[in-house]
């Protein structure tokens, strides 16, 4: 408690405030963004001076003429911050303003409640049974749902006749935009079925917006319940579920750790291994009927490509330090050969980096779509050869495709686990060299992809 | 001839192209990592790793041809 509970509060300001930005950049104009950002950057410096003067004024020394200097310049201070906050109101958008300058201030009270919430009884009694827990989550989640929902039909019904109208004058053109926007047609899935049968409802809308989410979060819930499942009562020799289970495990730890070394695999074995098992469920979902699978659609691997990437680089900064991992990215010059190729080296490695999420995200998506879309074609052509006979069925021309389909499943999740693990492995530091491993590495060490 | 023509024709014959590139390659591929398991049985787990690395890149060429076929082909209507 105290001024250890401040900085708290500061770190998370600054991440709430970071997302916050970038969230209204997305949904609204980057200008409000700039707005809420700087506003919650004024209210942290604001509280920051507030905390020294207060450090200075009650402090051991206070009364001194130690503690007058520091006093005396955070009032200076505040002064200054004061005149930049006037000219911030008059030239940003007020209201996202103001939203920045209360981030710090609803981290704070958020954070005094769970202060105050934590240690009572109430609380130890809903969290002592798991199911009660989820039970109060689910209420405290309907609560705020309901809360919210009069605003939201509001907002509805106050943009529809806008809508409408601009819908009617620009209707052919917007179906056509939709036309080329959503490209070939694919199997309905459940989603769209629903989507169809309740054209209206606000539900079925929501959920057709968000199937893909949908759809991930799906397979990350089933894959946790078998998780769950199969771990509920270990046994030392185990059967059933269990046996699977400890089985895949078992050889993507043994696959992994025969590629990073003893050493580091420890620490990326259950990163690299939740990726492929995902990966691998997502892919293998769309050959569900009715079922569609997330990675065919490229935001999903694009956001598990930018984790690789994301992740690749904090173990770069993380193992080699800052001057170490600019080393690296200019090729080591060791020598004065090496330090005259680095204006070469430099783009070459800095554009090779980005490379990566691009390529697993693209080989990814435009594998399991174009498997997609190969089943779909192969099944309209097996209706039309039967189409004369007017028979509800078509020839099951598809099947040795979805063998295929199998296939690549698998092969894709384990190509963009492998790539992802190679890519880690360039990123460890390099001097504990263990034979065996350099094969892989001076394959891919200056390949661009 | 309008640009949507100039697509309708351009594109299957683009990712052809660039099928035939990859297929040329997946196919020295497959050649080298065969005759390396036929001649040493016991390193096979780890030529296969590598097979299957490379296989991907060479792979993914073809498929950057199919991502661009199937941004592009919104365009012809």
């Amino acid at each position: 408690m105290g001024l250890e509970f401040l900085a708290r509060v500061r770190r998370a300001t600054f991440w709430v405030a970071a997302v916050a930005a970038l969230m209204t950049a997305t949904y609204a104009t980057p200008l409000q963004a700039l707005a809420v950002a700087l506003g919650s950057g004024w209210s942290l410096v604001n509280l920051f001076l507030l905390e020294r003067l207060i450090v200075a004024l009650t402090g051991e020394q206070r009364g001194t003429r130690a503690a007058l200097k520091p006093a005396t310049r955070t009032l200076v201070g505040m002064l200054l911050l004061f005149a930049a906050g006037a000219f911030l109101l008059r030239r940003l958008p007020p209201a996202a303003l103001m939203v920045g300058f209360f981030v710090p201030y609803a981290v704070l009270v958020l954070k005094a409640l769970a202060l105050l919430l934590l240690p009572s009884g109430l609380w130890r009694r809903l969290t002592r049974d798991p199911r009660l827990a989820a039970l109060a989550m689910a209420l405290a989640v309907a609560a705020v749902w309901l809360a919210f929902s009069p605003l939201r039909s509001r907002s509805e019904t106050g943009s529809q006749p806008a809508a409408a109208t601009t819908a009617a004058v620009a209707e052919p053109a917007a179906h056509a935009a939709h036309a080329a926007e959503s490209g070939p047609e694919k199997f309905p899935n459940v989603i769209t079925i629903l989507h169809r049968a309740f054209p209206d409802a606000g539900w079925a809308e929501f959920l057709h917006h968000w199937e893909v989410i949908v759809f991930a979060l799906l397979v990350a819930l089933l894959l946790g319940l078998v998780a769950r499942l199969a771990s509920r009562n270990p046994k030392m020799i185990p059967e059933g579920l269990q046996n699977l289970v400890e089985a895949l495990v078992e050889g993507l730890n043994d696959f992994i750790t025969g590629i990073l070394g003893q050493k580091h695999a420890a620490r990326y074995v259950p990163f690299l291994g939740t990726l492929f098992i995902y990966i691998w469920a997502m892919n293998l979902f769309g050959l569900i009927p009715f079922m569609d699978s997330p990675t065919s659609n490229l935001n999903v691997t694009v956001a598990l490509a930018l984790t690789v990437f994301l992740y690749a680089q904090w173990i770069g900064l993380r193992g080699l330090g800052i001057v170490g991992y600019v080393d690296h990215l200019m090729g080591s010059p060791r020598n004065v050969t090496g330090w005259a190729l680095v204006p070469l080296m430099l783009p070459i490695h800095v554009l090779g980096e980005l490379a990566k999420p691009i390529s697993l995200s693209c080989r990814l998506f435009g594998n399991i779509f174009g498997e997609d879309m190969l089943l779909v074609a192969f099944v309209s052509l097996g209706v039309t050869t039967l189409s004369f006979t007017h028979l509800p069925f078509g020839l099951p021309l598809q099947l040795p495709f979805l063998l295929l389909a199998l296939l690549t499943s698998t092969l894709q999740a384990l190509v963009f686990t492998v790539l992802s693990t190679i890519y880690f492995l360039l990123m460890l530091p390099h001097h504990d060299h263990e034979p065996g491993h350099e094969a892989e590495e001076s394959l891919l060490e200056h390949s661009p992809i | 001839m309008n640009f949507q023509a100039a697509l309708a024709l351009g594109l299957p014959l683009g990712i052809g192209i660039a099928a035939i590139g990859s297929g040329i390659g997946l196919g020295l591929i497959g050649q080298g990592a065969m005759q390396a398991i036929g001649r040493q049985p016991e390193a096979t787990a780890k030529i296969q790793l590598a097979m299957i690395i490379v296989a991907a890149l060479a792979e993914a060429l073809t498929i950057y041809a199919f991502v661009t076929m199937f941004l592009l082909s919104g365009k012809i209507q």
